[in-house]
């Protein structure tokens, strides 16, 4: 862009008043990412790995994907609530950056789940899950609170850790889709308030 | 274009404190947020530390916004705040804006 177009740029006022609303609607969905969704959505998972320790399947569908469902359902319903609560736009721009940048990660998480679980392959669905999770966050957390960002890392991490080290794999999901929601979620409480 | 009207604010009529992009959007983010840190605002404005610094600077000498320097975790943490001279100079940019597109819409109709 040239000098003289960034100045016509800036000199547009329907540009400048659009972006003056960007940047205030950005600052407010920032740290609109509720905790306790956060919270509860880690203790979702806690049941779901204890549940996978007690039948001896690390990867078992049946109780995992109910659970991914659940956990959606709250953190939706949380994150509404708090947006309600601080009245900021739920559907934001924002918002809707952060679910198209985490969309196709979860998409890919799914058709591998499947493409896995078809070839006998389970024992990798735990690495694969928390890794594309991981990826996810990551990329959606450029546009959040710094948190979000160093959990996806952490999964990740963890993901690695359950790919190359199989026999971790259920250890890894209890940590990661339980305890890392659970102490991410008690953070963002605690800094931002619920 | 801003002296194309008549009544219009002329570009010297402008605060150019607040009208520079970088400036603007850090008065407004803070318009939307009480607080916000160092990291949240470079986060939200996608600039680097060394920009955002320096802007930062000159709105705080402007007395636009205030700084506050303490420690989180052990670790220096620096919050902004936007005071009520601040908010008022953004109140005013924004009237000024509102002011230009009625008259370009009110210019447009007599044509």
């Amino acid at each position: 862009m040239t000098i003289e177009a960034q100045r016509d740029q800036q000199d547009d006022p329907k540009e400048t008043l659009a972006y003056i609303r960007r940047t205030m609607e950005s600052a407010s969905t920032f740290t609109a990412i509720s905790g306790w969704g956060l919270v509860a959505s880690g203790l979702v998972g806690m049941v779901a790995a204890w549940l996978a320790w007690s039948g001896g399947v690390a990867a078992d569908l049946r109780i995992w994907i109910p659970a991914a469902t659940v956990s959606v359902v709250i953190a939706t319903i949380a994150n509404v609530l708090k947006a309600r609560g601080i009245r900021v736009p739920i559907w934001s721009g924002v918002m809707q950056r952060i679910v198209w940048v985490m969309t196709p990660t979860l998409v890919a998480g799914a058709l591998l789940t499947f493409a896995i679980n078809n070839q006998g392959a389970s024992q990798l669905l735990p690495g694969t899950w928390l890794a594309l999770y991981g990826a996810g966050l990551t990329a959606g957390g450029t546009l959040s609170i710094r948190a979000i960002r160093w959990m996806g890392i952490a999964f990740l991490v963890l993901g690695a850790a359950a790919l190359f080290l199989p026999n971790l794999g259920l250890a890894m999901l209890a940590t990661g889709f339980g305890g890392l929601h659970i102490a991410v979620g008690l953070d963002i409480v605690w800094r931002h308030g619920g | 274009m801003f002296g194309d009207m008549a009544g219009s604010p002329a570009p010297e009529d402008l605060d150019r404190l607040v009208h520079e992009r970088m400036r603007l959007g850090i008065v407004s983010a803070l318009a939307a947020q009480d607080r916000l840190s160092f990291a949240d605002l470079k986060a939200i404005l996608q600039t680097t530390d060394g920009n955002l610094s320096v802007h930062a600077r000159k709105l705080e000498n402007a007395g636009y916004i205030r700084v506050q320097k303490g420690f989180e975790d052990r670790k220096p943490k620096t919050e902004y705040s936007l005071t009520a001279k601040g908010r008022k100079a953004l109140e005013t940019y924004l009237d000024q804006m509102e002011s230009l597109l009625t008259e370009a819409r009110e210019a447009l109709e007599k044509k």
